[in-house]
């Protein structure tokens, strides 16, 4: 016993030791988020690596896959207004207008100008995997965003539950169903772009809530590409109407599909109150889902996070207060209907806040 | 009164003729001056930083010297995007998925190209359909293949265990760190092709076919097969370069390339390549991609945003055409 203590004190040395000056993170900081993988044993960074000096400044660098989309243009202002919290921090975007040579480039010239952590938001996987890696080897920080990349060669990944959200509309239809006696409840889905994980992932988390609802991928009558456009949704849709005019359910991967799907059900001479319309972003802009459901054009979608804020505030545990992130973090989406729209325009500052 | 004239001719003459070398070199003296610094140090200066234009550079040299070549015809390539991205795609599906070694996969893909081209040239030809009409075509045509090949996912690349042939990754990497393989590819087309535009009688041919092709036709000169010969020499270029493209982002996407035959007739055009045919030069041309390469890097490091570097890249080719067409009436 007596060589056993000095034994157990050289073991919690040398593991505390092992993990340099990094704390674990602690569970308020998650702010509603769930871990889906833990922290890295030896802290954010590779083994050789210290952890981040402090300094009066710090530059961060932030690579954009395409900010043409309002979703990811979103996600750059959620940065820029969270890092005004924070004085010392300086943050540099670029835009890989959705080129992945582009986005390489881009993470590139952030390297050589010094940054001190680099945020990213990947436009696909498999190109950039051999950039990051390079940076967060050379003892950059490393937070990716949304898109995760093939191996964890990064000090975490923050993103948002395509399947959880899928489900909770379809539970919502499948509620919504029965509340309002559709037995033989018939939906349209209008998807996103074939191919892209997060239409995949709408889809099938969809049919998950529905059967959980007690409905089943039978009662989904129509089911369209429309490659994320409102453009090519509303064709789509005018199919839709035209082939099943008892349609009860519209549900569109995202909130400018579900819009497009409105504007063919008006000119298709629908009764558009009799109709569920159901969409997934909810951004707060002008033109995104928080205002349909305001102005009642949708009646329900799902704030899909950016994760900007996040990032940022991440950014700072790590760089400043040497936090050890979990590795994977999931973020907590939320529902708005008629019922909260407000309450949730007022949180994300949307154009028609009170 | 008129000897001083003469002199001032002469030195425009001597500016135009080195045109785009000048450009360049006031380019990279911006760029000097405009970089931002890091610990007392110009961040472009940087080796890194210079090593990272090559890089970038390598993909759009290689398809401007194939651009020459059909530009110096009088005819147009809209469709070597396309074909970069059908070319990508296929080398990572026969790598990865057929599980072929990287010769074969890169000879079969360059044969592709070469197709690619023949068709572009043979249509064009035989048909007397203008090339921007049929490369059009293959735009969409070449797109449409490697959509409808991949299932419209992009393939991604993986070496060893379970993966494709090692001896594929080293297209993408930097030698030593710091020297692409990309470019040296670039550098090596450049140079053979400047080679035989300059030595051999298919070379003369070409701008003779460009300066005025019935008088070549009446010449004896087989204005056909040669025209349709740029096209696919220019196609299998394209081709390379989307080998190239593959093994530096480890993924053969075909939504990728969009937009590079923009580019590609850009550093012809900024490099002294006239669209009318009959001149340009190799060199001009893997100048031109440089600028426009530098031109990106610069305003990156400055962070200015992408959508002003398109319009600056605009303004940077209507002025290099409108320099043109004030040298053809002022000085020639």
């Amino acid at each position: 016993m007596k060589r056993l203590i000095p034994m157990i004190l050289v073991a919690v040395l040398a593991v505390a030791y092992a993990q340099g000056d990094w704390t674990a993170y602690t569970a308020d900081l998650l702010v509603g988020g769930t871990v889906k993988e833990g922290v890295r044993d030896g802290g954010p960074l590779p083994a050789n690596c210290p952890a981040p000096q402090a300094k009066s400044s710090y530059l961060i660098g932030m690579s954009q896959a395409n900010r043409a989309e309002p979703w990811r243009e979103a996600m750059d202002s959620q940065i820029a207004a969270a890092a005004k919290a924070y004085p010392e921090f300086e943050v540099v975007f670029q835009d890989a207008a959705q080129d992945n040579a582009n986005q390489v480039s881009d993470v590139e010239n952030l390297l050589v100008q010094g940054i001190d952590l680099l945020i990213i938001s990947p436009n696909q996987a498999a190109p950039l995997n051999k950039i990051v890696k390079e940076a967060w080897e050379d003892c950059i920080p490393v937070i990716v965003l949304d898109r995760n990349l093939v191996d964890p060669n990064y000090s975490m990944f923050i993103g948002a539950d395509n399947v959880a959200i899928g489900q909770a509309a379809g539970e919502y239809v499948a509620k919504w169903c029965a509340d309002n006696g559709r037995t033989d409840c018939k939906i349209a889905e209008i998807r996103g772009l074939t191919g892209s994980p997060p239409a995949q992932d709408r889809g099938d988390g969809f049919r998950a809530g529905l059967a959980a609802g007690g409905l089943s991928e039978a009662n989904i009558v129509f089911s369209q590409d429309a490659e994320w456009l409102r453009e090519k949704a509303l064709p789509a849709a005018a199919a839709a109407f035209q082939a099943h005019p008892d349609i009860d359910v519209v549900y569109g991967h995202n909130d400018p599909m579900a819009e497009g799907a409105y504007i063919a059900a008006g000119d298709a001479g629908v009764d558009l109150a009799d109709v569920l319309f159901v969409g997934i972003d909810a951004l707060p802009t002008p033109d995104g889902g928080i205002m349909s459901v305001l102005e009642g054009r949708l009646d329900v979608t799902h704030v899909y996070p950016t994760g900007g804020k996040q990032a940022i505030e991440w950014a700072h545990s790590i760089l400043v207060d040497h936090v050890n992130p979990p590795l994977w973090l999931v973020l907590p989406f939320e529902q708005v209907t008629a019922d909260n729209a407000q309450d949730v325009c007022n949180a994300y500052s949307c154009p028609a806040a009170k | 009164m008129q000897r001083r004239r003469r002199g001032w001719r002469d030195a425009l003459r001597f500016v135009f003729r080195f045109q785009s070398y000048f450009g360049l070199v006031i380019v990279v003296l911006l760029s000097i001056s405009f970089s931002p610094s890091r610990g007392g140090k110009l961040i472009f200066l940087n080796a890194r930083n210079l090593s990272n234009v090559f890089r970038d550079v390598s993909e759009t040299g290689i398809l401007a010297v194939g651009m020459l070549l059909v530009i110096l015809v009088a005819g147009i390539d809209l469709s070597v995007g396309s074909v970069l991205a059908l070319a990508a795609t296929g080398s990572a599906f026969l790598l990865m998925r057929s599980e072929w070694g990287a010769l074969p996969t890169i000879l079969v893909v360059l044969l592709i190209g070469l197709a690619a081209g023949w068709f572009n040239g043979w249509v064009s030809e035989r048909f007397n359909v203008p090339s921007f009409v049929t490369t059009l075509a293959m735009l969409s045509i070449a797109r449409g293949v490697a959509r409808y090949w991949s299932h419209d996912i992009a393939v991604p690349l993986s070496y060893g265990a379970g993966g494709g042939d090692p001896r594929f990754e080293v297209l993408g990497e930097r030698i030593g760190g710091l020297i692409p393989v990309p470019s040296l590819f670039m550098f090596g087309v450049a140079i053979i092709v400047g080679v035989v535009l300059h030595y051999s009688r298919f070379g003369r041919y070409l701008y003779a076919i460009g300066g005025n092709e019935t008088a070549s036709r009446l010449s004896g000169i087989r204005v056909q097969r040669l025209k349709v010969l740029a096209f696919m020499l220019c196609s299998m270029l394209a081709a390379l370069a989307g080998i190239l493209h593959a093994a530096q982002l480890n993924q053969g996407s075909p939504n990728d390339g969009v937009t590079y035959e923009l580019n590609a007739i850009a550093a012809v055009v900024i490099g002294g390549g006239s669209l009318f045919g009959g001149k340009g030069t190799v060199a001009g041309a893997v100048v031109g991609a440089f600028i426009l390469g530098v031109l990106d890097n610069m305003l990156s490091l400055n962070n200015v945003s992408s959508n002003i570097q398109l319009v600056v890249k605009g303004l940077l080719i209507v002025g290099a055409v409108a320099l043109q067409q004030f040298r053809l009436r002022s000085v020639e």
